[in-house]
């Protein structure tokens, strides 16, 4: 029997480090991945409390997460070849244009 | 007792390929370790009993997301690593920033632990999942289809290397 305190807290470590990537890389490919990271968490929170309650819901909402981060990625990849084909870098740093 | 074993060893495998991700210079190796996760969370969810989640996490995820990254990374040609410079206190800022939501959110969710489920739910099996899907969330399931396809198209449009004159 897996006790819900650790799923909570591992579904909580995998979305900081997720977070801490996201905030902190400036390579745009890996802030793509980061946020993968953070969907993964999440999903582990949505199935732990699922089978706590003994309902199919916590598995739908896992599902529906996972066809949320799929398109989230096609969609991102194409911006980051179209970001890529305007500057020539991936660095989020390249278009400071609007820097004040 | 050998499931919380084989959950903890899944953790362990999961929380340090997201570390190695996080922290990689090269853009690839972060690939093979989020395929590394990936894996690893789909084996938690096996250990969690939702069986369903974890062999389309295998399939979308491992077989789809992962193949699209390394694709793109070929494309975009990551090879050479560029340093990312910024200055230190912003880095311990931000990374602290993060922790400290993280700390703040398991103090409140362990420190009241966690009540009882009140009257028992209908079971996790595929038949039950299968009828709540497509009964209950039926119209969230159909709007998911539509998502995607809007997604797909974007994607197409968005990276499509310029316009394309038609006459027509």
């Amino acid at each position: 029997m897996i006790p819900i305190e650790a799923i909570v807290v591992l579904g909580l470590l995998l979305f900081a480090v997720g977070f801490v990537g996201v905030v902190v890389r400036k390579n745009l490919v890996v802030m793509l991945m980061s946020l993968e990271l953070l969907l993964n968490g999440a999903n582990i929170l949505l199935v732990g409390f699922g089978r706590r309650l003994g309902s199919p819901r916590g598995s739908i909402f896992a599902l529906f997460v996972i066809i949320m981060a799929v398109s989230e990625a096609a969609v991102g990849f194409a911006l980051v070849l179209a970001y890529f084909r305007r500057t020539k870098s991936y660095d989020a740093d390249a278009l400071d244009d609007l820097k004040g | 007792m050998i499931t919380l074993a084989v959950f903890t060893v899944f953790a362990v495998l999961a929380l340090a390929s997201a570390v190695l991700v996080v922290v990689q210079k090269n853009a690839m190796h972060s690939v093979l370790y989020l395929a590394f996760t990936v894996l690893a969370t789909a084996g938690i969810f096996f250990t969690l009993g939702a069986e369903y989640v974890g062999a389309i996490q295998i399939l979308v995820y491992a077989g789809g997301i992962v193949v699209l990254y390394i694709f793109v990374i070929v494309i975009v040609n990551l090879k050479e690593v560029v340093p990312e410079r910024r200055p230190l206190l912003a880095t311990i800022v931000l990374v602290a920033v993060p922790v400290a939501t993280g700390l703040e959110v398991a103090y409140l969710l362990l420190a009241k632990g966690f009540p009882a489920p009140g009257r028992p739910g209908e079971g996790q099996g595929f038949r039950t999942m299968a009828e709540t899907l497509f009964g209950s969330y039926l119209f969230p399931f159909e709007l998911a289809s539509i998502l995607l396809l809007a997604a797909l198209v974007g994607a197409i449009i968005v990276a499509r290397r310029k316009l394309i004159h038609d006459p027509d």
